[in-house]
């Protein structure tokens, strides 16, 4: 009778489930597809963008005299290759820019292949983004109030004076939002989108601006239009860059929450700290 | 247990329903709290970070293996199998998206005296010799009385009413340039030689280009006849007012504004009218066929 109970005892040590645990829907599926589908398609758009920038840029000043260039582009590749350790060999540093952030020089025809090609998967990927935050109800999130004008600059504050802070070792205090998002992401998450959106307005308006000349007109015709365009892809490399910081600052929840759809901050806020 | 904790939570009355204000409807939701156990969740994650690890690996194949090779080169990624069927298909669709835009009825913008900007001799290499301008003739090709038709300028300018236009030429690099351009309709010398009955196209063609050596280096468009007919495409005689100069395409050139400016080809001394796509200059080099903009 005893050595049964003890027998019990252990078979119930070893086989009882552990205990559920208890996690926060964060982000649809289709929110996360969309996401990391944007990864590949914007590095596709911004490459190939830059190749078709290249045969005629935005900003050009008078043709040197010597070398007939006329291209801010390349002033900064030749500046690189005279200044940077282990790039004076460069063959062609007109080129440099182009080689590093683009198809290269000399591949409009290519690079207008793949742009078209990145560019309509990029709007039926808008579409599956927008699906995703309708389903998911996760839409409500995103949209700005009013008080995030000074919240956002508050946060951003915070954020550039972090390396003073980490250098100097001093203890900040993250502040804290009982929202899914804190004011600077909020903006930046809905400004975005609408970046995105834009972008693919004024495309349409630069490749086909007398069929849409009505679109051209919208954003003050097709030269400006251009313009428009080369700076609303800036904004997403403006985006990015401290995107990517802070998704790796923040820690591996928030990274994970993008793969697996799922966070372990129940509160639903933004951050972990305290 | 009891089955208020465990069960779902309470259902809102109607009333509470039907007084709901728009923070409601707009207002952020708490999140929805799931119960998992560990082992599921640790396989979820697994499972999603190798479905995002082989998407990323798919996709960054299928995405090198469309970049042209020079620049798979520099990646030093030339081993894998150069594929450009997905570009191709996407050129493909992009030129049925820009004949579907195109409409006959719909003009194009046309532009002040004042708004008037320099256009420059963009030929793709060495301006021809203008030596060939006296003895210059247009023939005429595929046409319904079945003769092949030759006519120099004189007689083209005198049988022809001659249009003005300042519209906007736009080039495949991204410049674009405004300018003032007479010429005839290409529409009058299509009711004037008929083409075949069949004909979808027109072949233009320039026997006196040169590469950039010097050298011929005749060059050829493809033009579908909608975009003929339409009222502001002209075979233009004038370019500011005054005779064609031999950068502008000197005596006859054509000028489709609906166009890309590689189409509005230089010195014509040949129109062919086909019943199948001819061949394009640029088409060939990689470019779009139908250049509709």
């Amino acid at each position: 009778m005893r050595s049964t109970t003890q027998l019990d005892d252990a078979a119930a040590r070893t086989t009882a489930p552990p205990p559920p645990v208890r996690v926060a829907r964060k982000h649809h599926l289709l929110v996360r597809l969309s996401h990391w589908l944007n990864v590949l398609l914007l590095t596709g758009l911004i490459a190939s963008g830059v190749s078709i920038y290249w045969a005629s840029p935005v900003y050009q000043h008078d043709p040197d005299p010597q070398s007939g260039n006329l291209d801010y582009f390349a002033d900064a590749g030749i500046w690189i290759c005279a200044h940077v350790p282990g790039q004076h060999h460069y063959p062609r540093p007109p080129d440099w820019i182009y080689n590093h952030i683009s198809l290269g020089p000399y591949m409009l025809a290519p690079a207008m292949r793949l742009h078209w090609c990145c560019v309509y998967l990029f709007m039926l990927n808008g579409l599956v983004y927008l699906a995703g935050l309708l389903l998911g109800g996760e839409w409500r999130s995103l949209l700005p109030r009013v008080s995030d004008v000074g919240g956002s600059l508050n946060m951003a504050g915070y954020y550039l004076g972090a390396p003073f802070a980490i250098l100097g070792r001093r203890h900040r205090v993250h502040p804290r939002f009982n929202t899914k998002y804190d004011p600077l992401q909020r903006v930046a998450y809905f400004s975005v989108p609408v970046a995105g959106f834009l972008s693919v307005l004024t495309g349409w308006a630069i490749h086909k601006p007398m069929q849409l000349s009505w679109l051209a007109a919208l954003f003050g015709g097709f030269g400006r239009a251009r313009v428009w365009h080369f700076w609303l892809m800036c904004t997403f490399v403006l985006f990015v860059v401290p995107h990517v910081i802070l998704v790796c600052a923040d820690g591996w929840d928030t990274l994970r929450s993008m793969v697996t759809g799922w966070s372990t901050r129940l509160d639903g806020s933004s951050t972990n700290e305290p | 247990m009891s089955p208020d904790q465990n069960g779902a939570p309470p259902q809102p009355t109607k009333a509470a329903a039907v007084g709901r204000t728009s923070h409601d409807r707009f207002g952020e939701r708490r999140p929805e709290i799931i119960e998992v156990a560990p082992a599921n969740l640790r396989r979820w994650t697994r499972r999603d970070l190798l479905v995002l690890g082989a998407g990323a690996v798919a996709g960054m194949a299928v995405g090198v293996s469309q970049l042209p090779p020079p620049t798979r080169q520099r990646l030093g990624l030339e081993l894998l199998p150069d594929n450009q069927w997905l570009l191709n298909k996407a050129l493909r669709f992009d030129d049925d998206v820009a004949e579907a835009l195109y409409s006959p009825d719909r003009l194009v913008p046309t532009y002040a005296k004042s708004q008037i900007t320099p256009l420059k001799n963009n030929y793709n290499g060495a301006t021809p010799d203008p030596g060939y301008i006296p003895a210059w003739q247009l023939t005429l090709d595929g046409l319904a009385s079945g003769l092949r038709v030759s006519l120099d300028i004189r007689t083209i300018m005198i049988r022809h009413r001659i249009h003005d236009q300042i519209t906007r030429l736009v080039c495949v690099e991204g410049w674009s340039a405004i300018a003032a351009w007479s010429g005839l309709k290409f529409d009058d010398l299509l009711h004037a030689y008929p083409p075949i009955s069949q004909a979808k196209w027109a072949r233009l063609e320039s026997s006196v280009n040169l590469d950039a050596d010097g050298n011929p280096d005749p060059y050829y468009v493809s033009l579908d006849l909608p975009t003929a007919h339409h009222p502001q495409t002209l075979l233009a005689t004038h370019y500011n007012g005054l005779p064609l100069t031999v950068e502008h395409g000197a005596p006859l050139r054509l000028l489709a504004p609906v166009k890309l400016g590689l189409k509005n080809i230089k010195a014509i001394t040949r129109i062919t009218y086909t019943k199948d796509e001819p061949r394009d200059y640029w088409a060939e080099r990689g470019y779009s066929s139908y250049d509709g903009i």
